[in-house]
């Protein structure tokens, strides 16, 4: 495939006429898997909604998957924040994935015939993810992070060609959330993966490459952590070498781990201890 | 309740219990799982200023109310999806300001007499059949709406962001809901009264969420739990001689504190209850 799965020009974008977006230019090739990283409050959820043609941009072009964004429609699988769903809504996890294959406007008449695809699609779906056996559960009755592969199987049962993130591993253990990058890493084989995270964790392994927004975006075609990524992603400047500094403290004062100019602290090898940083 | 059945105007009250059931049942769980009790209880308020439009004007009630709370409501839809942070204080203003029209609006009726009260508490007993048509009108109507967009409404109920990312128009979905609800809630006026129509909105849908397996189930088993205190409720006023409003609502609280002292079914890991 040719066409590149994200191509922004030029982009911008203001609430009350302030820009928390300015010249954003990205071309991502498809099956590439982008993390998307940044302090809070600088524009990744913004750009996330652009590309889902929720806002309309102020200015530039956004195109996703060759197309104006907002028209792609079931092409883009889709997982919003966790926070969303009301935890005791009545509905079986099939019920659920099935509402993935949901189609723009308004009326639907799904006939038995369709109805028996789409069940389908969505046990296929709920397999995938490692699911299949608790489909006909409630939803309710499902752990934080069961519940967040059962999100990650509704977008993805319309067999999308590009799923879209928006801080899958926030309120999920540790355990969960390497099961779920394990999941994420093995679905890229198939997709263009574009995650919008503050969890510096989650960029391991299995992401391809880093874009760090603040108000702009800068694009690292490498996924390895670099003391300027990290900056970039914390809104610091830099000042320090270590990244880990940055990631545990940003530039709040130490309170909890060593000062790093101390000679206690790591030797220089950067051994940090485990219980290194105050988390978000 | 037999021999009481014998009397047209407790046949009529059993009837519009049942009907105002069937649609609290469907349009209630809506409201629940929406999240938008308080919006319900700002039309259920500001629709008493249709009731005292109607006798201000002397055209009959439930007519103008219906129009007038659809108005309401659609005002209301407006007021959160333009000024979101500012949503609840503006419903509280309109909640207040409908309640004090209706008033001013009897004030200035000559030879108004009692119907307030039947307006705050209910007057299930005096359902005139033309009253009944209508809300049997007004009940097909709800659910057929209810039916035909049943799909985008639980899309929008379950995720609002993601049923917005795939094109479901929720803008529309939201005016569409908050105009049933008005159409619901003057439907209710007439069996419990304006003051109580929460709890038949709120606590048989309450009590099906948590042991539903789906969105129909939940109004179904609202609906269920709704006819049975309407019809325990409009027995024993009969039979103690007490307001029937009242007396529904108070047999629908203790349901409800009967149904939080019963223990849902959480199911382990292990096992897996048949729904």
């Amino acid at each position: 495939m040719n066409i590149p799965a994200l191509e922004i020009s030029n982009l911008w974008f203001a609430y009350d006429g302030v820009r928390v977006l300015d010249q954003v230019n990205l071309v991502l090739p498809a099956g590439d898997f982008l993390a998307v990283l940044g302090p809070n409050g600088g524009g990744k959820s913004t750009l996330l909604k652009l590309l889902l043609g929720l806002e309309k941009p102020g200015g530039g072009s956004v195109r996703v998957l060759g197309q104006p964004a907002g028209q792609a429609g079931g092409r883009i699988g889709y997982l919003p924040q966790f926070t969303q769903v009301s935890a005791s809504f009545p509905i079986t996890v099939l019920g659920a994935v099935m509402l993935g294959l949901v189609r723009p406007g308004l009326v639907w008449f799904v006939g038995r015939a369709q109805r028996a695809k789409e069940r389908e699609a969505a046990l296929k779906a709920l397999s995938r993810v490692g699911l299949a056996e608790e489909a006909h559960r409630r939803l309710s009755d499902l752990s934080g992070g069961q519940r967040q592969r059962v999100f990650i199987a509704r977008a993805i049962v319309s067999g999308p060609e590009l799923l879209l993130l928006d801080e899958p591993t926030a309120s999920v253990d540790g355990k969960s959330r390497q099961e779920l990058m394990a999941l994420l890493a093995e679905l890229n084989r198939d997709m263009t993966i574009v995650m919008v995270s503050h969890d510096m964790s989650t960029v391991d392994g299995c992401v391809k490459s880093i874009a760090c927004v603040n108000k702009t975006l800068h694009l690292h075609a490498d996924s390895r952590l670099t003391p300027e990524i990290f900056a970039q992603a914390m809104g610091v400047s830099l000042v320090e070498g270590c990244p880990v500094e940055l990631l545990a403290h940003g530039p709040v004062p130490h309170r909890v781990v060593l000062d790093h100019d101390s000679p206690d602290c790591c030797g220089g090898a950067h051994a940090h201890k485990k219980n290194g940083g105050p988390s978000a | 309740m037999m021999e009481a059945l014998a009397f047209d105007f407790f046949r009529n009250a059993l009837y519009a219990g049942l009907l105002a059931s069937l649609i609290c049942g469907v349009i209630g769980s809506l409201v629940v799982v929406n999240r938008i009790v308080f919006l319900a209880g700002g039309v259920a308020h500001a629709s008493y200023g249709g009731v005292g439009l109607a006798f201000f004007l002397g055209l009959p009630v439930l007519p103008v109310t219906a129009g007038f709370s659809t108005l309401a409501a659609l005002g209301m839809a407006w007021v959160t999806l333009s000024a979101r942070e500012r949503a609840d204080t503006v419903i509280g203003v309109l909640w207040a300001a409908g309640m004090a029209l209706g008033i001013i609006l009897l004030d200035l009726t000559p030879g108004y007499n009692s119907d307030l009260m039947s307006y705050l508490f209910g007057s299930i007993l005096a359902v005139p059949d033309s009253d009944l048509w209508l809300m049997a009108g007004l009940s097909g109507a709800v659910l057929l709406l209810v039916a035909l967009f049943s799909r985008g409404l639980l899309v929008m109920s379950f995720d609002l962001e993601f049923a917005r990312s795939r094109g479901v128009p929720v803008r529309f979905l939201h005016f569409l809901l908050m105009g049933l609800t008005a159409l619901c809630v003057v439907m209710v006026i007439r069996v419990v009264g304006l003051i109580l129509v929460m709890a038949l909105l709120t606590i048989p849908p309450f009590m099906a969420e948590r042991r539903a397996r789906s969105l129909p189930g939940m109004m179904l088993l609202a609906g269920l739990f709704s006819a049975v205190f309407c019809v325990v409720g409009l027995y024993l006023s009969y039979a103690l001689d007490l307001t029937c409003g009242a007396t529904i609502i108070a047999v629908a609280c203790l349901g409800f504190l009967v149904s939080l002292a019963v223990p849902q079914r959480r199911q382990p890991a292990t096992q897996r209850g048949a729904a």
